[in-house]
Formats: structure tokens, sequence, C-alpha cells
């Protein structure tokens, strides 16, 4: 009977993806443009799409410095190619889908731009989410006292656990008390973030730890606290490493090696972050995007066929993806952890 | 190519986001959270050693009252058969006394009776003498009663008599 109903409701929404796809078909030919589609979803955008609705856009503020000063508009002024205080949405290649100021010579500029885009907003929820849900956690203790947190603040306890008595305790000893809330706080940050990146609608969507600015703040925090912390030790092991004096004096190799040794690893902390989320996204899209580029080759029929699979393989992804969002997460954090526990080395030569 | 060029606002509010994200639960929540869960670590984990220790007390508590109620045991059957004991001795110095008491009764009885039985032969000899004397004085119609010679005759004859019986 659950099977049945099961593959009905399959078969109905198979139907109606057809329907809608043949009846979008009939009206005026929209041209399928996957690797634009693909960009699009990607990045970043003035407006947010309304849940189960492409065409209308939630308005976000557009706050830009142009040359005549500063500027703030809704963007649903500058929509669909309209021109709003001399701004307008670039199409040209150098500046591709952002806001520019259209100068009396017809050349575009790029203004300062403030603008609570999707991804900004984004941010911002995932931000006020991460605060509840400690605040939640920490009202629990402040109430309770030392009882064991029920339910949803049971698994956050967990999480916390996880995260600082199992990694960044053992790794900075001592020292984790004082690091500890960057560390947890960053974790929680990306882990929220790339959560609401796999939501598909409204309150998620925006593919936050996908993009390369996100991740770089998040890195250069790391690097910044890395090198604020440093000991003696560390800035001696850098400069001037306990290595034969030919490897370092004429030609200072090892310093070299070193120094570009402290720009790599928050370098590849950046990249990890954003290449895992940004590939999960793009994977997803593709999937969901050959139903239509095989609807428009083959027919409804193959796209309909290509649905099922697209569908299997999309929710087998999407899962895959909440397993990486908790990797990731936990991944940025112990490699800080373990960047910061390097950086407040003690000398260990007195011994020997 | 534009995925992998960090747009400057979208940096700014980063920092501005994750800025006041980390103050307000750096202040606020996670050194209480941690301080929280710590306590209630320390508190389980004295929990655990605070019952285990109980339950070896309860163990050796229990060793102990075996060992007091096995003692107690053997105190009483001591001490019943020291009363055992004294009973029979009791008994036994009571019956000695018994016995004692009893034999001194029965030898000033015997005693007394020799001495009545002494008395009374005393007197029945005084007697015999004074009837003697009197048949005597009867057939010799003489009052011989206050002759001393007379006296001791008599008395000889019944010495006589009373060897002979």
């Amino acid at each position: 009977m659950k099977k049945a109903i099961t593959a009905f409701i399959a078969v109905v929404i198979l139907a109606l993806i057809g329907l809608g796809y043949h009846s979008a078909a009939q009206g005026p030919k929209h041209e399928l443009n996957p690797k634009e589609t693909i960009f699009e979803h990607l990045g970043d955008a003035y407006g947010w799409e309304v849940p189960f609705n492409h065409h209308a856009h939630i308005p976000l503020p557009v706050i830009v410095k142009g040359q005549d000063g500063w500027h703030c508009f809704m963007s649903s002024r500058i929509a669909d190619g309209a021109t709003c205080e001399g701004f307008c949405i670039s199409r040209s290649e150098s500046y591709h889908g952002k806001v520019v100021q259209m100068l009396p010579d017809g050349s575009e500029y790029r203004p300062l731009d403030f603008s609570i885009t999707k991804n900004v907003l984004g941010i911002f929820i995932a931000a006020v989410v991460v605060i509840l849900l400690v605040m939640a956690m920490k009202r629990w203790y402040a109430r309770n006292g030392l009882k064991a947190p029920r339910g949803a603040k049971g698994l956050l306890e967990l999480i916390v656990e996880f995260v600082y008595g199992d990694t960044i305790r053992p790794i900075l000893g001592k020292h984790a008390p004082r690091y500890a809330p960057y560390l947890l706080t960053v974790f929680f940050f990306i882990l929220t973030m790339n959560l609401l990146g796999l939501i598909v609608i409204f309150p998620g969507g925006a593919n936050l730890t996908g993009n390369i600015a996100v991740t770089m703040v998040l890195a250069v925090l790391t690097f910044l606290i890395t090198a604020f912390s440093g000991t003696r030790e560390y800035w001696k092991e850098t400069f001037w490493p306990d290595v034969p004096m030919a490897l370092k004096c004429p030609v200072p190799m090892m310093q070299i090696i070193e120094v570009l040794g402290m720009f790599t690893k928050p370098l590849a902390l950046m990249i990890r972050l954003f290449a895992n989320m940004m590939s999960g996204h793009m994977v997803v899209l593709v999937l969901v995007l050959l139903i239509f580029i095989f609807t428009n080759l083959f027919g409804v029929a193959v796209g309909a066929g290509t649905a099922i699979f697209s569908v299997a393989f999309t929710l087998f992804m999407l899962l895959l993806d909440t397993l990486v969002s908790f990797i990731q997460a936990y991944v940025f954090t112990i490699l800080s952890t373990i960047f910061i526990s390097m950086a407040l080395v003690e000398p260990h030569h007195e011994a020997e | 190519m534009e995925l992998f060029t960090p747009e400057f606002g979208l940096v700014f509010w980063m920092f501005i986001a994750f800025g006041c994200l980390y103050f307000i639960l750096a202040k606020y929540a996670w050194p209480f959270i941690i301080k929280s869960m710590e306590e209630r670590a320390e508190l389980i984990d004295k929990g655990v050693a605070y019952a285990q220790e109980a339950k070896s007390q309860l163990d050796n508590a229990r060793a102990e009252a075996d060992k007091v109620i096995a003692e107690a045991r053997h105190q009483q059957a001591e001490i019943l058969r020291e009363a055992a004991k004294m009973r029979n001795q009791m008994v036994e110095n009571a019956k000695g006394e018994a016995a004692a008491e009893a034999k001194k009764v029965s030898e000033t009885a015997l005693a007394s009776i020799e001495h009545a039985r002494k008395e009374s032969e005393k007197q029945l000899r005084q007697e015999v003498g004074e009837i003697a004397l009197q048949i005597a004085e009867k057939i010799l119609r003489q009052d011989v009663s206050n002759d001393q010679a007379q006296r001791d005759l008599v008395d000889r004859y019944l010495n006589e008599v009373q060897t002979k019986n």
C-alpha cells in the first residue's frame, strides 16, 4: 500500500514536471543555457528567488558608492535590465551580473559595492541561527545547572563535546580555553552555512561556503590568530630553523620555505572548503539540469525518464553533501586548531 | 572566473557578521558552556568514583558484619558453656554443703542421744539404788538410807550387776 502511494506520487510529480515543461515550451522560446544557469545559482545575486517561482525575487538593498557618492535602493528597481540612479546590472564580460554605474561616455564604472546581496543576507541568517542555537544551549545550562540537556540541545552538546573535548582540548592543551571560542564559532558558523546552502528554498540555498570571499575571511582570521599567537620559538623556527648552516645562510632557502608555508596553510584552508562546497552544489545543479537538457534534445518522455535517475542521484548527492558539510566544517576547525597549536610551540631543545 | 575572485562587499559583510557572531558567543556563550560541560563531566566522574567506593565499602561492611556475627556466635557459645560449668559447680557445691550440714546435724543428734542415754542411765542407776536401799531398809527395818557405806555397797553391787550384764 505504502509503495503504491509512493509510486503514484512519483508518477504525478513526473507528469506535472513534464506538463509544466511542455506548457512552458509552448510559450515564448526560452533558450536553455546550462552554463549560465549553473553559474547564476553558484554565484551571488541582488535579490533572492521567491520559493518555487524563478521569476519573482525578494528585493534586497543595494548600497553602492559611485563616482558621485553613495546610493542606496532596492534591487527590485534594477531588475530585468532597468536602470536606477544611473546604476544597472552589467551584461558586459568584465562585470557580468554586478551593479555598475553607466558613465556619460557609455563606459561602465564598477562602484564600491556594499550591497546586502543574497549571500550577505545568507551570512546574516546563518549568524542569527548560530546565535539562537548556542544561546539556547547556554540558557539550558544557566537554568538547569548541571542537568544533561534533552533533545536538540543534547545533539548540540554532543557536537560541542566532539569538537572541543575530542579535538581542541587534546591538541591545544592548556591553551584550549583561550582559542576554543574562536574555533567553536568557526565550526558552527561553517556547519550552519553549509547546511543552509543545501536547503533549496529561501532561508537557504545561497552558496555561502562555496563562495571564495567567505572562506577567505575565515582563512585570513585563522592566519592572523596563528601569526599573533606565535611564540618566540615559533618565529625562531621560521626565520632561523635548526638546520645545517648551508641551508639558511647565504641563500635563505629554509626561510623562504617556512614563510611560504605560513601562507599556504590558510590558503589551503580557503581553497579546500570553497572547492568542496562549490563542487557539491555544482554536481547537484548539473544533475538537475540534465533533465532539461535531455528534454530539450529528445523530448518530454526521455526527460521524464532522466528525471527518475537525476532525482535519485541528486538525493544521493544531497545526502553526501550533508556528510561533507559536517566533514568540511570539522576539517576547517581541526586544521585551524593544528595551525594555532604549531604557533604555540615551546622550546624543546633544552632537554638535549 | 568570477567564482574565484572574492567580492569586496561580501568580504566586508562576512567580516562584520563573523566579528559580531564571535564577540557575542565568545562573551556570553562559549566560556559558560565549556565550563558547565566540564563541571558536569567532573561531577559525573566524581559520582562514579563515589559510587564505586561506596560499593566497595558496602562489600567490606558486609564482610565485617559477617565477622562480627561469627564472633558473637563464638562468644555466645563460650558464655553458654561457662554458664553450664558454673551451674554444675554450684550444684556440686550445694550438694557438698548439704551433705556436710546433714552430717553435722546427725552428729549433734547422736551426741545429744548419747548424752540423754547417759543421763537416763545415771538417773536409772540412782533410782534403782534408791529402790534397792529402800528395799534393803525394809528388809533390815533399819534406816540405812543415809549411811554412806550402805550406799557405796549398793553402788558396788550395781556396778557388778552392770558389768555382768
